[in-house]
C-alpha cells in the first residue's frame, strides 16, 4: 500500500463571481513507502496548492487523499509529517529553541523528548550556536535551516519540503542535500518540491512534473528519459512542458503516464 | 487542552514580546494619573474623579487591546503565512480558535490586573479603601473586554481587518449607548423601523449591563446577583461568539 496516494484531486479557487481558476486539476500519484518523490514545475503550475492540500490548509474541490490509509485532515496521520513552507515563516518574537520547544508541544511530545531532539536538530542543521537568537535576527538561510530542523521535530515518517533551498548559498544546498539522502537512509518518505532540476536529479527516486494545474508526467528518472527521448531532467522537463503546450494547442487531450 | 494551551501560550507570549500592550499600558496609566492633580477639587471629589477616569481608561484602552490582540490572532498568522506551519501540525481548526481565544483572554487580563493594580495604589495613597465594588466594576469591565476580544475574533475569521476594526467599535460604541438606543426605537413610529430596531438592539451586545461605574462611584451597591446575571450574559455572548470563529475558520482557506 502507498504512503500517500492522491486520487483525482483538483482545486478550483473562486475569484469574484463568475471568475474561477483551476490550479490543479484531475492529479492522480502515488509515494511509496521510503522514497524520495520529486515535484517539479514551472511558477504557478500548482505545486504548491498541491501541498497545501496534502496537508490540509486547502480544501480539495474534487478527489482524495490518503495519508498512511488516513484522510489528510486527521490528526494522527498529521502527527506523522514534518512540513517544511516554501520561504518558511516563523514567529520572528521567538529564539531557535523556542521555535523547536513549540512545535513540539503542538506535537505533544514530552518535554525532555522535545530538549533531546532541539539539541539534535539544531545541531544537524549547524544552528548550535543561534540556538538562544531570536528569529528576527537570522539570515535567510538560517530561517530556511531552522524550517528544516522545525520539520523534523516530530521525527517524521512524511517529510513535505517546499523548496528547501531557496536563499541557500552553494553549501547550504549540498549540505541540505546530503541531509536529504541521510534521511531517506532513515527510512522516510520525502516529497519535495522544487525548482533546482540539479537537485532533482540528484536525490529524487520518482518525479512528478507539473505545468498549468495538470500533472504531465510521473516515474522514474531513468524511465522518462527514455520516454520522451531526452538527455537529462533540464531536457525532460523542457520538452514534457512543450508536448503538452502544443498537444493544448492542437485540442488533444493530455494524460499523465505512471 | 494541552494543544489549545500550547497555542494560548504562545499568544500570550506574543503579546509580551511586542509594543502595542506596552503602549496601551503607558497611556492608559499616564491617563489615570493625571487623574489625580485635580487637587483643586475637594478630596471627595478627586476620588470619585480618580475612580471614573479609571474605570473608563481600564475599558477603553482594554477594548483596543482585544480588537487588536484578536485581529491579529488570526489575520496576522495568515498574513505572516505561520499559519501554514500551525494547520499542518495535528491540531484542528477548532483548538486554533480557543486556543487563541483563551491567549487573548490571558493578554486582557494581564492588561486589566497592571491598570487596576495602579488604580488601587492610587486609591490607597489617598488614604481610600477600595471596597468590593470597585472589584465587582472591575470584574464586569473584564468579562465585557472577553466579549469584545470574541466578537472581533470570530469576525476576523471571515472578514477584512478594516471590517473587523470598523464593526468592533461600532458595537463597543452602540452596546454602551443601548439604553438611548433604546429610547430612540420607543420614539420610533414606523413599525418597520421599530421591528428593525428591536431586533437590532438584541442582537448587538449590551455593554451597558457591565457598566456599573456611576453607583460605584456614588457609593451605591450593586447586588452580587446582578454581577452573576451579567456575567452569564457576557460568557452566553462569549460562547456563541467564539462558535460561529469555529465554524467560519473549518471553512477558512488560508
Amino acid at each position: 500500500m502507498p504512503l500517500l496516494k492522491v486520487t483525482g484531486l483538483s482545486k478550483v479557487f473562486q475569484l469574484g463571481r463568475n471568475k474561477t481558476v483551476t490550479a490543479l486539476n484531475n492529479v492522480n500519484f502515488e509515494v511509496e513507502d521510503g522514497e524520495i518523490f520529486g515535484i517539479l514545475g514551472p511558477n504557478g503550475s500548482g505545486k504548491t496548492t498541491c501541498l497545501k492540500l496534502l496537508l490540509g490548509i486547502l480544501f480539495p474541490t474534487e478527489g482524495s487523499i490518503s495519508i498512511m490509509g488516513k484522510n489528510q485532515f486527521d490528526v494522527e496521520a498529521k502527527s506523522r509529517i514534518g512540513f517544511l513552507p516554501e520561504n518558511p515563516y516563523y514567529y520572528e518574537y521567538l529564539c531557535g529553541t523556542e521555535v523547536l520547544n513549540f512545535y513540539g508541544r503542538l506535537f505533544g511530545m514530552p518535554k525532555g523528548l522535545i530538549k533531546e531532539r532541539t539539541e539534535y536538530l539544531l545541531k544537524l542543521v549547524n544552528l548550535q550556536d543561534a540556538g538562544k537568537l531570536a528569529l528576527r535576527h537570522y539570515s535567510k538561510g538560517m530561517l530556511e535551516r531552522i524550517g528544516l530542523a522545525s520539520s523534523l521535530i516530530n521525527d517524521p515518517k512524511i517529510l513535505i519540503l517546499d523548496e528547501p533551498t531557496t536563499g541557500l548559498d552553494p553549501i547550504g544546498c549540498k549540505e541540505t542535500r546530503d541531509l536529504l539522502v541521510r534521511l531517506k537512509e532513515m527510512g522516510k518518505t520525502i516529497l519535495l518540491s522544487s525548482h533546482f532540476l540539479s537537485e532533482v536529479e540528484r536525490v529524487c527516486s520518482r518525479i512528478a512534473i507539473f505545468h498549468r494545474g495538470n500533472l504531465l508526467t510521473t516515474g522514474s528518472l531513468s524511465s522518462l528519459l527514455n520516454q520522451y527521448g531526452a538527455d537529462n531532467l533540464e531536457d525532460l522537463f523542457v520538452k514534457s512542458i512543450e508536448k503538452y503546450d502544443v498537444e493544448l494547442e492542437s485540442g488533444k487531450p493530455v494524460a499523465a503516464t505512471d | 487542552m494541552g494543544k489549545m494551551w500550547v497555542i494560548a501560550t504562545n499568544t500570550f507570549r506574543e503579546a509580551l514580546r511586542k509594543k502595542t500592550l506596552y503602549i496601551l499600558l503607558v497611556v492608559a496609566l499616564v491617563a489615570i494619573g493625571t487623574s489625580r492633580f485635580f487637587s483643586f477639587l475637594a478630596a471627595q471629589d478627586e476620588l470619585k474623579m480618580i475612580k471614573d477616569v479609571s474605570f473608563a481608561t481600564i475599558e477603553f484602552f482594554g477594548a483596543i487591546l482585544a480588537i487588536f490582540t484578536a485581529m491579529g490572532g488570526v489575520s496576522g498568522e495568515i498574513e505572516k503565512k505561520t499559519i501554514y506551519t500551525l494547520l499542518a501540525k495535528p491540531i484542528t481548526r477548532k483548538n486554533f480558535i480557543i486556543g487563541k481565544f483563551l491567549g487573548q483572554s490571558m493578554v486582557i487580563l494581564l492588561n486589566a490586573i497592571l491598570i487596576s493594580l495602579f488604580f488601587i495604589g492610587l486609591l490607597i495613597s489617598k488614604k481610600a479603601v477600595p471596597d468590593m465594588e470597585i472589584y465587582k466594576s472591575l470584574l464586569l469591565i473584564y468579562i465585557e473586554l472577553l466579549m469584545i476580544g470574541a466578537i472581533s475574533l470570530a469576525v476576523a475569521t471571515f472578514a477584512t481587518d478594516a471590517f473587523n476594526i470598523i464593526l468592533s467599535f461600532f458595537l463597543f460604541i452602540t452596546g454602551n449607548l443601548s439604553v438611548y438606543f433604546k429610547q430612540v426605537i420607543e420614539r420610533t413610529e414606523n413599525i418597520i423601523f421599530k421591528g428593525l430596531g428591536y431586533m437590532l438592539y438584541n442582537i448587538i451586545p449590551n455593554y451597558e449591563n457591565f457598566n456599573i461605574r456611576d453607583q460605584v462611584v456614588v457609593g451605591v451597591n450593586v447586588s452580587w446577583q446582578y454581577v452573576g446575571q451579567t456575567i452569564l450574559y457576557g460568557v452566553m455572548y462569549i460562547v456563541i461568539a467564539v462558535l460561529v470563529g469555529i465554524y467560519f475558520f473549518q471553512k477558512r482557506e488560508v
